[in-house]
């Protein structure tokens, strides 16, 4: 973690937020025998803070996490990675960036604790300073008791976890991880979600790819939407319901009363009609603060109203706002 | 900025991809390389199925040294006290181990990229500090010393052949070099093909092939030319003269009476050319190993050396390399100390004639040098074009 700690969006240009570290990607271009798989990227992934990198399969997630990584050659576009430019240092920038690849391969008839010291090796770590690490990091994702057993024998999960311990044995200032949480049972979803954001608490850029919203929602600072190899959306502030999108942010919520008839009333007198489906009653609201401002009213105006809550999270409306814009 | 940017790129296809310019990484350390060949030992090596195959090699060449044992003691075979025994069986348990290090070598390299593709281990260390060369020669000095223990598990087998005696203690060292050296080069093709290609299987395949062919594609490929460095020359013949002479024979088919007179002629001969092709013979590391194994003492009971295989084949290239002798003209009936004189004359000159085997070693040296510098060059990221069939991670 040896970027700066930040907390705040990082200055606009391009030149400011490449000496502040993270990941600067313009225009990023890269094709495999004529099929373009990233087309036109723009990324910032600042230090500080856990981007989400979001767009549904066959989007360029991939292709563009292994630009990033310092494996694909960009056809076009410029990368600045923890300050280096990826073109033309790529051996320095390798040093700085921790991957976390999509397929688990693990050299499986090594422990764990061999696995971690021989990247620590592989990063010229100094020995005794990479077999302190090494036990820092087995304890942070529980392989501890099982340290010295073949890693053929862990689970898919733990050789997840060991993927993630892997990918950041040399403490890297930038950490790119491709769809983490797939195969986590909901205990290391929660981990996950915890070291992630303590890294970025500590000053390292961490960007995540995923299709699966529902724990990016709780996990990221920002959220790039890409599609078809394109940057589509970005979102600023996901954890408050996400802000400086392309379009506003127009949220639905769901309702229940325990007196269906008296809320559909009271959001027509309200001038706020409802959506009745499974499971309740739907709204949509612009603004947190009309939001705040609908549930008093409701409660004023006598519906018992029980539950009042997004109807689905920030990510997965922008998200499923933009499906929709493609499939049409 | 951007978007201007990703308008002006380059037609899709690649023409113009920097990575097309990249300059060859060569970055290169002891340290790189101590990580990359303790990894590879300990995931291949460290698994029951090798102590497995250790034990089934020792077995079959065991099997093998006994049979030949067996055979050699039994005096219907050669007769009691057979001349020439101990080099006969000291060539034939050094084809052995040769044949069998040529055998297992391939497997053992042959899948070391592609393979490790398949299973999500190389991208991860790729991107770590470890260099395209460190990973390399990782790969390759951790298959030699495999194939290095397999040779020295054999080593036994080739110090009681040894002992079985009249082989020269220089002939066991050069073996046991030489059929390392050879080893090494099989362990660097199969690494070479195992990233070139995509697919383990194909890779096997080709490295299996081409350990073929340099062993027995290229005498083949000698003999196969011959007829072009045949050509038909005037040379210098000695043959008898038998104008005016009529020969008789008793009843036993002897001559009676003196020879016909030796005497000299020009004639019109094919001549096999066989100093312009013997490079071909070099190829083959049964050549290498043999023409470097020193030749067995002289046998005091008939003032000759024996035969015996290894022999055979140095004397073969070596006669090959010097092209036609003399006596290759020489038709005249000789008396056997004429023969034997002539035969010494013969045999001094071909152990003056300069070795085949730095050559052959060298060639094979170099094949294995392109292995390795395919294989760095694959393995070198950022990865422009991927080769078909393969995927990064």
């Amino acid at each position: 973690m040896t970027a700066p700690v930040s907390s705040h969006p990082p200055p606009a240009g391009p030149f400011a937020a490449a000496a502040a570290g993270g990941v600067l990607a313009r225009g990023v271009r890269r094709t495999f025998r004529g099929s373009v798989a990233v087309d036109a990227v723009d990324l910032d992934v600042p230090p500080g803070q856990v981007t989400a990198l979001i767009g549904p399969n066959g989007s360029g997630k991939t292709t563009l996490l292994l630009v990033l990584a310092g494996l694909l050659v960009p056809d076009a576009g410029a990368v600045t990675v923890a300050g280096v430019d990826l073109r033309a240092d790529p051996v320095t920038a390798r040093a700085r960036v921790g991957w976390m690849p999509d397929v688990h391969g693990t050299w499986d008839s090594l422990t764990s604790r061999e696995v971690l010291a021989t990247v620590a090796d592989a990063y010229r770590m100094p020995r005794d300073a990479a077999a302190a690490r090494v036990g820092e990091l087995l304890e942070l994702v529980h392989l501890t008791e099982l340290a010295d057993r073949p890693a053929h024998v862990l689970s898919r999960g733990q050789k997840q976890r060991l993927g993630l311990a892997r990918a950041i044995v040399h403490s890297p200032a930038v950490l790119l991880l491709d769809e983490p949480a797939s195969g986590l049972d909901p205990r290391s979803r929660v981990e996950l979600r915890d070291t992630l954001r303590a890294l970025a608490a500590s000053g390292a850029a961490v960007l995540v790819s995923s299709h699966v919203l529902a724990e990016l929602d709780e996990l990221a600072d920002r959220a790039v939407f890409v599609a078809h190899g394109r940057t589509v959306d970005v979102r600023e502030d996901v954890q408050r319901g996400g802000t400086g999108g392309a379009a506003a942010t127009a949220r639905r919520y769901r309702l229940r009363a325990l007196d269906d008839g008296a809320l559909a009333r009271a959001l027509a007198d309200l001038g706020a009609p409802g959506t009745p489906v499974a499971g309740g009653t739907d709204v949509v609201v612009a603004t947190e603060a009309a939001a705040a401002d609908l549930v008093a009213r409701l409660v004023g105006a006598g519906v018992p109203l029980v539950s009042f809550a997004p109807a689905a999270g920030a990510l997965e409306q922008v998200y499923l706002d933009l499906d929709d814009g493609e499939r049409r | 900025m951007s978007t201007d940017l990703a308008a002006g790129a380059p037609p899709a296809g690649g023409a113009g991809r920097p990575a097309a310019r990249r300059r060859p990484d060569l970055r290169l350390s002891a340290r790189g390389l101590g990580t990359v060949v303790r990894l590879e030992l300990r995931q291949r090596v460290r698994s029951t199925r090798w102590l497995v195959a250790l034990a089934v090699w020792v077995a079959v060449i065991a099997l093998v040294t006994v049979l030949v044992g067996l055979a050699f003691a039994s005096e219907d075979l050669l007769g009691p006290d057979p001349v020439g025994q101990g080099p006969l069986v000291f060539s034939l348990i050094v084809f052995l181990v040769l044949s069998m290090g040529l055998l297992v070598s391939p497997a053992l390299a042959a899948t070391a990229v592609n393979g490790d593709r398949a299973a999500g281990t190389l991208a991860p260390l790729q991107v770590t500090l470890l260099s395209p060369l460190e990973i390399a020669l990782g790969k390759l000095v951790a298959a030699w010393v495999a194939s290095l223990v397999l040779l020295l598990a054999a080593a036994p087998f080739l110090v009681w052949a040894y002992a079985q005696g009249d082989v020269a203690l220089g002939a066991v060292l050069s073996t046991l070099v030489l059929t390392a050296l050879v080893l090494a080069v099989v362990c660097a093709i199969g690494l070479g093909w195992s990233a070139v290609c995509a697919r383990p299987a194909a890779s096997a395949v080709l490295t299996y092939v081409s350990v073929a062919s340099l062993c027995f594609l290229s005498p083949l490929v000698f003999a196969l030319t011959a007829p072009m460095v045949l050509t038909d020359e005037q040379v210098t013949v000695r043959e008898q003269d038998f104008t005016g002479v009529t020969q008789e024979f008793d009843d036993r088919g002897n001559l009676i009476g003196e020879e016909p007179p030796c005497v000299e002629a020009v004639r019109t001969q094919p001549v096999f050319h066989s100093e312009r092709t013997w490079w071909l013979l070099a190829l083959s590391p049964y050549v290498v190993v043999a023409d470097a194994a020193p030749r067995p003492p002289v046998d005091p009971r008939t003032g000759l050396t024996t035969f015996d295989p290894l022999s055979g084949i140095r004397e073969g290239v070596r006669a090959a390399r010097l092209g036609p002798q003399p006596e290759d003209y020489d038709f005249c009936t000789r008396s056997e100390a004429e023969f034997a004189a002539q035969e010494a004359a013969r045999r001094e000159r071909l152990d003056g004639a300069r070795a085949v085997w730095p050559w052959g070693l060298g060639a094979n040296l170099a094949l294995g040098a392109l292995g390795v510098a395919a294989a760095a060059r694959r393995l070198q990221v950022p990865y422009g074009e991927l080769a078909r069939g393969t995927r990064v991670a």
